[in-house]
């Protein structure tokens, strides 16, 4: 029997019976990794080079395993769109605690749009009643996905959480905007993004790596989700940022003024 | 000026990574992927443990490494954590509270921990190898079930005794006895020398111990002569003879000499059959040269890494250290004996089967070339480093004095020679 929560009539499921959460999980250059952009200007060079989980979505992910060991979580979907070599970071999110992974397997360069897209398709299979994504990914740094996402399920977005909490049957979530914390009520289903001060991601520990092999993956194309891969930009070129000159030591304020002045042309 | 890895908490170093790439301008991620067979990362709960280990290596034993050596002092706490993530029965059957993977799983974690502090893995190596594995492979059931989980989980720490004051690569001369008694329990008397683990700290004995001693007369032959114990902390009789100080390497990792005086062990506490421990004790060397060999591959890397990045920064005469031929011949050698010796190390690690014994060439090869190339490439380190390699900030110094103990423990470099060179008598074609 599935109770309804009379304040919340959106939320079909109480927490005390079930509360599925979903994580989105992105392949990503380790972030220790030196990027080298390739002599043909095309991208980055990715061949050869390590790749792990979006350090952001590993936050997303422990706090999904939190919420379960608090009882408020009852499953935790891992989701990931990429290529088959992704599966790595879905067995991951699996060993730090997920219960079972869908995989939007595709070869091609996917765009924040696509993402939420296919992300809308899986909502729409799994009914979460919330969504923790990354902030954004530290390849493309775009920060899109989890607020389309919200827009194209029309729910409501915690993005930059620092804090989430369950509260009446709602989300309770805390940001940091410029000058401060904003504190958030919102009514599930919904979609957080995941700030770096959200918590500290726990390594997976090896039994645990051991069990991820046993839990299931689900595969699904972009064409079997209906989601046409529809390409709105094109990259001309990947360059290199210009390298840092070196700096100089100024004798006085009067100088440094002098120098921003005429040298660095900042002010006028 | 070069950077040793410095102490940080796994995500304050993701932190400051991630405000590097926050300012420079981040290109798109093409997408194709490199496909091959990886003999060092055999599968992806290889690759998972490797990377797991390394976080954890980053964020918590390298920072307490120099200090702990220093101060000769065994780090308990950090053995415990290791129990938490599971790291202390890597080869155990998961019925008993272990991740139930193999050989080359064990090299893995020895090769990480190894790379940031060999002491820390030596205890380690005691615990989860000599010890738990030892009686993963040839204890009962009922042993298994009775001590294996605690020892898992970091309850309880262990170690074996094999060694004696006057008996070390002539293992089989022991001394010490167990005498049978009309209970069916046996008698222990005598010492074991060297024994990692012995003590926690100057005057505590750890918990946990496997012994050999002669359970026949001297008219049986030394190899069905030998039974194995297991030994309590509490146990009558049983005391720490001395803690051993002031060695030369692996300060971290404690080193006692054992006394059993008129220790009573129950029939239980007999490992194996009685008379049927070298074969007991074969198997379980087997795995500790190949781990002892992951220990130097572990050396080398790191040693490698750290004058790699000394000679392309450090300048001399106007010119980076790795613009002179004497410099490259270091690097480039390193690199080479290293990639060598951890290749012959997992390719050793994959074919070696723990339930099996006789695997003598490879175990004794892997090791006898590992470690001295551990140590030479630790040599090297020092070499490029002039003064900066000879003082502790600079790593490189701990792992060269750490990397001898490897061309002795779990067998002496010229044990290895003599046992491959009985083993290659029977070898016409080489493979
Ligand atoms: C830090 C440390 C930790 C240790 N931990 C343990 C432990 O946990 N458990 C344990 O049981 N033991 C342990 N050992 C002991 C170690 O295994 C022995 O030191 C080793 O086997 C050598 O024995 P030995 O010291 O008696 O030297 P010896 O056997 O006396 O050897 C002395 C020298 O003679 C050479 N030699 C001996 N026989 C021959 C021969 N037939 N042909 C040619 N040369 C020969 C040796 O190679 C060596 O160079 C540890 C030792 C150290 C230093």
């Amino acid at each position: 029997m599935i109770t309804r929560s009379a304040a919340h009539s959106r939320v079909h499921r109480t927490f005390s019976r079930h509360l599925k959460v979903m994580v989105g999980v992105k392949r990503v250059i380790d972030y220790a990794v030196k990027i080298r952009v390739k002599p043909d200007k095309s991208g980055v060079e990715t061949a050869n080079v390590k790749m792990s989980m979006n350090p952001f979505d590993e936050i997303a992910v422990e706090e999904a395993v939190r919420l379960k060991e608090k009882k408020v979580a009852t499953e935790i979907i891992a989701m990931t769109v990429g290529p088959t070599a992704a599966q790595e970071q879905l067995r991951t999110a699996l060993a730090m605690g997920a219960d079972r992974a869908v995989h939007v397997v595709t070869d091609a360069e996917t765009l924040p749009i696509h993402v939420a897209k296919l992300m809308k398709a899986v909502c729409e299979k799994e009914s979460p009643d919330l969504v923790i994504l990354g902030k954004q990914a530290i390849d493309d740094d775009s920060n899109q996905t989890g607020q389309m996402l919200a827009a194209l399920m029309d729910w409501p977005q915690g993005a930059f959480a620092s804090a989430v909490s369950i509260k009446d049957g709602g989300l309770e979530v805390t940001r940091e905007v410029d000058g401060g914390l904003e504190t958030l009520a919102m009514k599930l289903p919904a979609v957080i993004t995941a700030d770096l001060r959200l918590n500290e991601p726990r390594y997976a520990t090896l039994p645990n790596i051991m069990k991820a092999k046993k839990k299931k993956i689900d595969k699904f194309t972009t064409d079997e989700l209906g989601v046409e891969l529809k390409q709105h930009l094109k990259v001309l070129s990947v360059e290199d940022p210009p390298k840092r000159e070196g700096g100089a030591k100024v004798e006085s304020v009067d100088e440094l003024i002098d120098k921003l002045r005429n040298v660095a042309k900042v002010i006028d | 000026m070069m950077h040793a890895i410095k102490p940080a908490r796994k995500l304050g170093v993701f932190r400051r990574a991630l405000a590097h790439r926050l300012l420079s301008s981040s290109p798109l991620a093409g997408a194709e992927e490199a496909v091959s067979v990886d003999i060092f990362n055999p599968s992806p709960e290889h690759a998972a443990l490797r990377e797991m280990v390394r976080s954890f290596v980053n964020a918590e034993v390298e920072p307490q490494a120099l200090q702990y050596n220093r101060e000769e002092r065994f780090n308990h706490a950090l053995f415990r954590r290791a129990g938490e993530l599971g790291l202390l029965g890597v080869t155990v059957d998961p019925e008993y509270g272990g991740a139930g993977m193999d050989a080359t799983a064990a090299c893995i974690v020895h090769e990480e921990l190894s790379a940031s502090d060999p002491a820390f893995c030596l205890s380690y190596l005691a615990h989860s190898q000599l010890f738990v594995n030892n009686l993963a492979r040839n204890g009962s059931a009922d042993q298994r079930a009775r001590w294996l989980p605690a020892a898992c989980r970091g309850e309880a720490i262990g170690g074996m005794g094999m060694s004696e004051p006057g008996a070390g690569t002539d293992v089989l001369a022991m001394r010490t006895t167990a005498k049978k008694q009309p209970d069916g329990g046996f008698l222990l008397n005598g010492a074991k020398m060297w024994i990692t683990n012995g003590c926690v700290d100057d005057t505590q004995l750890g918990d946990l111990y496997l012994v050999y001693a002669r359970t026949a007369g001297a008219d049986v032959k030394p190899s069905k002569a030998v039974s194995l114990f297991l030994v309590e902390k509490g146990m009558r009789g049983f005391s720490l003879g001395q803690r051993i100080k002031d060695k030369c390497g692996m300060r971290a990792s404690p080193t006692a000499e054992l006394v059993f005086e008129d220790v009573h062990l129950p029939a239980e506490n007999l490992v194996g059959a009685e008379g049927g421990a070298t074969v007991c004790m074969m198997r379980n060397l087997e795995i500790e040269r190949v781990v002892l060999a992951a220990m130097a591959v572990g050396i080398a890397r790191r040693s490698l890494e750290v004058m790699n990045s000394y000679a392309s920064e450090r300048k001399a005469f106007g010119q980076p250290l790795s613009s002179f031929g004497q410099i490259q011949r270091h690097v480039a050698e390193s690199y080479a004996e290293y990639m060598a010796g951890k290749t012959y190390l997992y390719q050793t690690s994959n074919a070696l089967d723990l339930e099996s014994a006789g695997n003598r060439l490879d175990t004794d090869g892997v090791k006898l070339f590992c470690t001295t190339m551990g140590k030479n490439v630790a040599d090297r380190a020092v070499q490029v480093l002039g003064g900066y390699g000879y003082i502790g900030d600079y790593v490189v110094e701990r792992l060269w004095r750490d990397s001898k103990l490897l061309e002795i423990g779990g067998g002496t470099l010229e044990s290895h020679h003599k046992n491959m060179v009985r083993e290659l008598a029977g070898v016409q074609r080489m493979p």
